[in-house]
């Protein structure tokens, strides 16, 4: 499995990616310095008194200065302190968040592709008939209906109408307790962002399962007695889930944006609400470092899916 | 009705020789046939009409105090009043105004980039189109809406400025079909006869590739369309998109809605409702509209 070409080329990719991080965290570093107004202007600070903060937080030095000692302790590991809660270290905060970020995009990853491709198999498989028809659909509906509404009226359903009907007997838990919530919580958000991906995989594995089911190699396994059910898993499937996972690196990408927007929506302690609130309190340092990480995790898993690829695929080598 | 009886009923008439039908008569004419994407026609041609209406009447002005805040439907007020206890209606009509203006803008600056840097990197290949592909490649590998966002906190907040940020976000769908679309048109006979005939290479580029992809640009515009409307949206749900008190859709779900969900889900359910529907009736047209221009191509 893993030969040296292969090796080789997950360590060109590294580089490349690690090049494409440097890139983006500069463009983004100089994008919220050219932003109008400064990093503390939500203090209400002025005079003197700015100019002495601006001066203890280095903010007025020349630009390029200021991304020299920007990058250089950066590599290190270091992203320097937040202006808005003055002095608090941004690393150990944003990894934090980022393994929130990271456990809602797992699960909203596992609920879109096991969803995904059990809802397109079965389409298939019932090809022409109703239970095709109400599946795709559906996907329909998944995939066009943006994961915002769908977290809206799951919010408005699972936790303002159930409740009501019910008499707050019986509720979704739509808070977040402690930095991880529990599995309860998890649920909506995920099957929010979840819902939407899973559509366009659903469509994705239903065209290719059909188009696999045609091929003599299912007719052969069928015409020597191997079981309906050993038919689609193993042979047809498994042909199948070539192109759904050459799907799976824009997808990810956008689980990565609904994770942005759940996060608010849902108020998830993860990367994506740090992301909108840096934005909004010009916390520049956190802006760069939420970006930074969200560029080397997109990054990752894109390497991820290339290598799962070559793994479903056997007639792709590196 | 069937091709064939159409054919048996002209030659009835004494049509022997059949006119000729062009591409766009063609595709109109099985656009007609296919009853989902007639169905979403209608319905953005409504939309439209309802834009239209919004610049002359609104059945209240958009940003002002008419009523009981979070008042419910009511006659006068068919979608109730919002936490300001402006009419939603109204809102709703000129924030449709909005959604529209920015996925046709954005659709607009993404055909005229995409198209041009896609004929240049289909025709001249070698270094030009390295160079593009690349580029296409880099705007590529990052969400969309992660780069509007940085794109557009930098420029600041107008609407003109949310059609630039989005358009760079979009613009690589077109350009990477072109380029695919140039590079096979290029070898065609035609192709080669005019450059033997001494037709200038801007001429071939704007003369015969262009025209000959047509069908597939078209297609490609209606799904940049809804796209841009999505990261309008998301952009303004998220408060940092159009600037309130302006409306538009995404903010009055994340700006008015949302906080008011557990009392008042008449303000949000009306344009989520509106703003699914609008997606899925371009994503509809535009199916449609690629089976209408590319007989060969089956779903």
């Amino acid at each position: 499995m893993l030969t040296r070409g292969t090796l080789i080329y997950i360590a060109k990719r590294v580089v490349l990616l690690a090049f494409t991080v440097f890139l983006v965290s500069s463009v983004v570093f100089f994008a919220v310095h050219s932003l109008p107004g400064n990093a503390l202007i939500s203090a209400r600070l002025h005079g003197a008194a700015l100019q002495q903060q601006l001066h203890q937080f280095g903010l007025d030095r020349p630009v390029l200065v200021q991304y020299w000692s920007f990058i250089s302790n950066a590599v290190r590991g270091n992203f320097g302190v937040s202006y808005v809660i003055q002095g608090l270290p941004i690393t150990p905060l944003v990894i934090r968040e980022l393994s929130v970020s990271c456990e809602l995009g797992g699960a909203a990853l596992i609920i879109t592709v096991g969803l995904g491709v059990s809802v397109g198999v079965i389409a298939a498989v019932r090809h022409n008939t109703w239970v095709d028809y109400i599946l795709t659909s559906l996907a329909v509906l998944g995939y066009t209906v943006p994961s915002f509404v769908i977290a809206t009226l799951f919010y408005l359903v699972f936790g303002v109408w159930l409740a009501t009907l019910t008499n707050g007997g019986f509720s979704y838990p739509l808070t977040w307790t402690g930095t991880y919530g529990t599995l309860a919580e998890l649920s909506v958000p995920a099957f929010a962002i979840g819902l939407f991906t899973s559509g366009q995989v659903a469509r994705i594995t239903r065209a290719a399962m059909l188009d696999v089911l045609q091929q003599d190699y299912v007719r052969t396994a069928r015409a020597k007695g191997v079981r309906e059910w050993a038919v689609i898993i193993r042979h047809a499937l498994r042909n199948a889930l070539v192109p759904v996972v050459s799907i799976l690196g824009p997808l990810i990408a956008t689980i990565i944006t609904g994770v942005v927007v759940i996060e608010n929506i849902f108020s998830i302690p993860g990367l994506g609400k740090e992301f909108i609130e840096s934005i909004l309190n010009h916390d520049y340092n956190i802006t760069v470092a939420v970006f930074t990480l969200l560029a080397a995790l997109i990054g990752v898993a894109n390497l991820g899916v290339d290598l799962v690829y070559a793994a479903v695929d056997p007639r792709i080598r590196y | 009705m069937s091709i064939a009886t159409e054919v048996a009923q002209e030659f009835d008439a004494g049509v022997v020789a059949r006119e000729q039908v062009s591409l766009w008569r063609d595709g109109w004419r099985r656009l007609r046939r296919n009853r989902l994407a007639l169905a979403a026609t209608i319905f953005l041609a409504f939309l439209a009409l309802v834009c239209v209406v919004t610049f002359f009447w609104t059945p209240y002005p958009p940003s002002v105090f008419v009523g009981n805040p979070y008042a419910g439907p009511s006659l006068a007020h068919p979608f109730g009043l919002d936490e300001y206890g402006r009419d939603m209606l109204s809102r709703m009509m000129v924030g449709a105004q909005i959604s529209m203006a920015v996925g046709l803008g954005c659709a607009v600056i993404a055909v005229v980039v995409g198209v041009s840097l896609g004929l240049l990197a289909g025709y001249l290949r070698g270094w030009v189109d390295s160079v593009i592909s690349t580029a296409i490649n880099i705007f590529y590998s990052f969400p969309t809406i992660l780069m509007a966002l940085i794109l557009y906190i930098v420029i600041g907040p107008s609407i003109i400025n949310i059609m630039v940020a989005i358009s760079l976000t979009v613009w690589m769908d077109m350009a990477r079909l072109v380029r695919g679309q140039t590079l096979s048109i290029r070898e065609r006979e035609y192709v080669e006869a005019a450059r033997a005939s001494g037709a200038r290479t801007g001429r071939i580029m704007l003369g015969h590739v262009l025209p000959n992809s047509l069908g597939p640009i078209i297609v490609q515009a209606t799904y940049i369309i809804p796209s841009a409307i999505l990261t309008e949206a998301f952009l303004s749900f998220l408060g940092v998109g159009i600037p309130p008190p302006t409306p538009d859709w995404g903010n009055i779900l994340g700006t008015d809605g949302l906080p008011a969900i557990r009392f008042a889900p008449h303000i949000l359910l009306p344009t989520a409702i509106l703003l699914s529907v609008t997606l899925l009736a371009f994503n509809f047209l535009g199916d449609g509209l690629r089976d209408a221009f590319d007989p060969r191509q089956k779903r």
